[in-house]
């Protein structure tokens, strides 16, 4: 019924393409150089495994943002619980030498409770204080960010290199290799399948239902017997978990040690909100939205070696498609206005 | 000439035609009531004429000149103001800022909050529809927040006023005070379109009626040569038979199922509290609440349903504590539809399955089927149980709600409004659906600002003012005169 709502996880990336085009043309590139270099820059020879271990953490980070985000919670803090679970992965494995299987499983476990419990504190600051979570989420992500990067360079570093990193990890904690290249690991079904898990969830369960409620109306929910405060909490915990565990995957998998900085600099958390933007309030469609997206930053790179147009372009696509799915949005609250059955403002 | 006239007017959504070929012309000063059963094209013909929505076909003249309506600021400027029936005041914002909203007077470029809160007392003053201008709209009750509305749109000096279902929600003594507001307007040349399911008001206000069904004009009258009768059959076709009175049944007798005990409400914002209420409620009766707007009927009730703590006393059901958050085995049909009872932008069946997510095993196939039933059973009509509940008829929406409430077998039920905005058809099925509740032997509490319907349901009736309970009447003794006498905390 509504044109705005159905299209704009598509609309917004063709309109983002076409302007785009525009800015290559306006800057002297050739698009016709540029795009088939982007391609192969993704999906091309010996790329496409980098892409897709990278589509990992990107699709780990937006179940992290979606999740709170169906009863209303935005948590901006995914770079913090990203890297304190990476960092608690790394500790744990060092500190605790285990049998095989359980060498993985552990660390990654203390990795969710470590993003869980930093994302949950937001949960009971919001009831207690009032402070919105989307406040308290990003003013405790640096902090975050600033412990890992403290405990890598100094209480976990490897003595004797000055490099800001834990040592290898020892080798019962390593997740085996998938592929030729060792890039992909056991984290990729472990998000697919907890991606999985999570669309069920939301669709096919009482719970799922109640989180919906909630998000869609806060005093509906509670209205109707929802613990719309409880709720807040677990989903919040349950996202800040999901980063945890990300970035222990990613530390257990090669070069299997910490590093300093390389869990929050790709920018996973901020594409992966952008992939939960562009879904549209749509969970189903999150994994493909996080695929487009990791293709453009992964191709972006590509088309810079080949066709020497500068990656960050690609940074002005996902900018741009940000913009289009918001005013798409705002577009669409002002027809919805304009309905007898409008929402209440 | 006429003030406004509409011309041909047909709107579609989709495959329903809601407005099919309408022609509807308001004469200046007169006030003209817009009649029909829910989902007959009222709101929408409204929402054309007050440029929200785009005709398919048609046009609209204001003073003979044809209109070019893009969106409601060309009817705004065009003289037009409309008080929808779903409000729109921003809750976070207090009365007066939700007045002068839009076209704020300001002071070096910053709003002037004591003009605005001046403005709002002269406008309240003179057109006597008094609000506070510094309360929260938020924590208002709904009989003040629409005299915001009103306020609003006579601030922007609208020269016609269009009200879709205004007295919906408002006491007898409120709505009698609005039509001296609507008379004293007119005499002064202003417009005054009405739409309303309470043939009483039309009959006792309007100058002129016209009836919709089906999307189609199907009456025209002036209001008076015709009868109330007359009108209903014009609305859907048939006429009512007159309304069955409750059984007279024998008195509800024995334990009492819900006991609130010395019940007091003291935090929170609003102007009403609750000071130490204590009655009860047996099964097989209906106890009636009555009281002006805001006099702690609201914090009352959300007591008994259980979404709200007491500070004192306690509530008793069956003789154990109702639970906190929501006791299941209460069965509550909210007042404040799009901001408790519904969730606008969920689908219908998901809004119809509130409260029972947990009754049985969750499948999407189960949520609809249920859905399909409760819709099936209880006449409400919409083209698709996946669509938003938002774009049902408040009429529809409100039915969807009960439906989805009284449904179930909990032994309580408390029912706030229940009648609002849905036609003299469904609420003679309402009615009955509440006197079958007790006839079943449940519990049923009903909060009322239609004495009527009090008068025609309740067994006993307890009448608040001022967060107590200044006078409990049978249903014998309460007539009109007693209980408004007892609403205004003159000695019951
Ligand atoms: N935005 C919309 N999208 C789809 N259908 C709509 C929309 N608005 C109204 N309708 C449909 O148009 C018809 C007329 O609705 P309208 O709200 O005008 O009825 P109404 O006469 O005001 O009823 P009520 O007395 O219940 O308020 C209904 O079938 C309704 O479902
Ligand atoms: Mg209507």
């Amino acid at each position: 019924m509504n044109l705005t709502t159905r299209t704009a996880p598509l609309l917004a990336p063709v309109a983002a393409l076409a302007l785009t085009t525009l800015v290559m043309l306006a800057t002297g590139v050739d698009p016709f150089l540029a795009y088939p270099a982007l391609v192969r820059g993704a999906v091309g020879e010996g790329n496409l495994e980098y892409t897709v271990a990278a589509y990992v953490p990107v699709l780990g980070m937006a179940l992290a943002f979606a999740i709170p985000l169906r009863t209303g919670e935005l948590n901006l803090g995914g770079d913090g619980q990203l890297a304190l679970g990476g960092v608690a992965a790394a500790a744990a494995a060092l500190l605790v030498p285990l049998p095989p299987v359980l060498a993985v499983v552990f660390p990654l476990v203390v990795a969710a409770l470590a993003g869980g419990l930093l994302a949950w504190v937001a949960a009971p600051l919001r009831a207690r204080l009032g402070i919105p979570v989307i406040v308290t989420t990003l003013l405790l992500s640096p902090p975050g960010v600033a412990l890992a990067s403290y405990l890598a360079r100094f209480p976990l570093a490897e003595r004797g290199t000055g490099l800001a990193q834990t040592p290898v990890l020892p080798d019962a904690s390593h997740l085996p290799a998938l592929g030729e290249s060792g890039y992909l690991t056991p984290a990729l079904p472990v998000v697919a399948l907890l991606t999985a898990l999570w669309l069920y969830a939301d669709a096919g369960t009482a719970l799922g239902y109640e989180i919906r409620a909630t998000g869609a109306n806060r005093e509906f929910a509670r209205y109707g017997g929802v613990g719309v405060a409880r709720l807040g909490a677990v989903t919040l915990a349950t996202g800040g978990a999901v980063a945890g565990l990300v970035g222990g995957l990613v530390v257990l998998g090669p070069p299997y040690r910490f590093v300093d900085g390389a869990l929050v600099a790709p920018g996973y958390t901020f594409t992966a909100i952008a992939a939960v933007l562009l879904a549209t309030g749509r969970p189903v469609l999150v994994p493909f939205t996080s695929a487009l997206l990791t293709v453009l930053q992964a191709g972006g790179q590509g088309m810079e070696r080949e066709a020497g147009v500068p990656s960050q372009l690609t940074q002005i696509v996902q900018g741009l498609i940000i913009v289009i799915v918001a005013v798409l949005a705002l577009a669409r609250r002002r027809t919805a206005k304009k309905r007898p059955g409008g929402v209440t403002p | 000439m006429p003030a406004v006239e509409l011309v041909g007017i047909t709107k579609r959504f989709g495959d329903v035609v809601a407005n099919d070929g309408i022609d509807l012309s308001i004469e200046t000063g007169e006030i003209h009531a817009v009649v029909g059963e829910n989902g007959a094209g009222k709101s929408t013909l409204m929402s054309v004429m007050y440029g929200v929505h785009q005709p398919d076909a048609g046009h609209v003249l204001r003073d003979g000149v044809r209109l070019r309506m893009r969106s409601p600021a060309d009817a705004i400027a065009a003289g037009l103001g409309m008080v929808h029936q779903r409000l729109r005041l921003f809750p976070g914002l207090t009365v007066a800022e939700n007045v002068v909203i839009g076209a704020e007077p300001t002071r070096r470029g910053v709003l002037d909050t004591a003009a605005a809160s001046r403005e709002v007392e002269r406008l309240g003053e003179l057109y006597g529809l008094r609000a506070d201008p510094a309360a929260r709209v938020g924590t208002l009750p709904v009989g003040v927040r629409q005299r915001v509305e009103i306020l609003r749109a006579l601030y922007r000096r609208a020269r016609v006023l269009i009200l879709d279902e205004p007295t919906a929600v408002l006491t007898p003594g409120e709505a009698a005070r609005l039509f001296e507001v609507l008379r004293g307007v007119t005499g002064e040349g202003v417009s005054v379109v009405l739409v309303t399911h309470k043939l009483g008001e039309v009959l006792a206000a309007s100058n002129r009626v016209t009836v919709l069904r089906g999307g189609r004009v199907t009456g025209r009258f002036a209001t008076a040569e015709t009868t109330a009768q007359e009108l209903v059959v014009a609305m859907i076709g048939r006429s009512l038979a007159p309304r069955p009175l409750a059984p007279p049944g024998e008195r509800a007798a024995g334990p009492y199922l819900l006991e609130v005990e010395n019940v007091r409400v003291r935090g929170g914002e609003g102007p009403a509290r609750v000071g130490g209420v204590s009655f009860g409620v047996r099964r097989g009766e209906i106890v009636g609440i009555a009281g002006v707007a805001g006099s702690g009927q609201r914090e009352l009730l959300d007591v008994v349903t259980g979404l709200r703590t007491p500070d004192e006393g306690r509530v008793l059901l069956a003789g154990a504590p109702v639970r906190r958050g929501r006791d299941p085995r209460v069965a509550y049909v909210p007042e404040d539809r799009p901001g408790r009872a519904t969730a606008p932008t969920m689908s219908l069946a998901d809004n119809l399955l509130m409260g029972g997510q947990r009754e049985r095993r969750f499948s999407r196939a189960a949520v609809r089927e249920r859905a399909r039933a409760l819709v099936e059973r209880f006449g409400v009509r919409a083209a698709s149980l996946d669509e938003p509940i938002s774009v049902l008829s408040g009429g529809n929406a409100q039915k969807a709600v009960l439906a989805r409430e009284l449904s179930g077998d909990r032994p309580l039920v408390v029912v706030e409004e229940p009648t609002q905005g849905v036609d003299v058809g469904a609420q003679e099925q309402i009615h009955a659906l509440l006197a079958q509740a007790r006839d079943e032997g449940r519990a049923v509490l009903l909060q009322s600002s239609e004495l009527s319907e009090l008068r025609a349901l309740a067994d006993r009736i307890l009448v608040m003012f001022e967060g107590a309970i200044v006078a409990e009447l049978s249903a014998e003794e309460a007539g009109e005169d007693r209980l408004g006498a007892a609403m205004t905390g003159a000695a019951g």
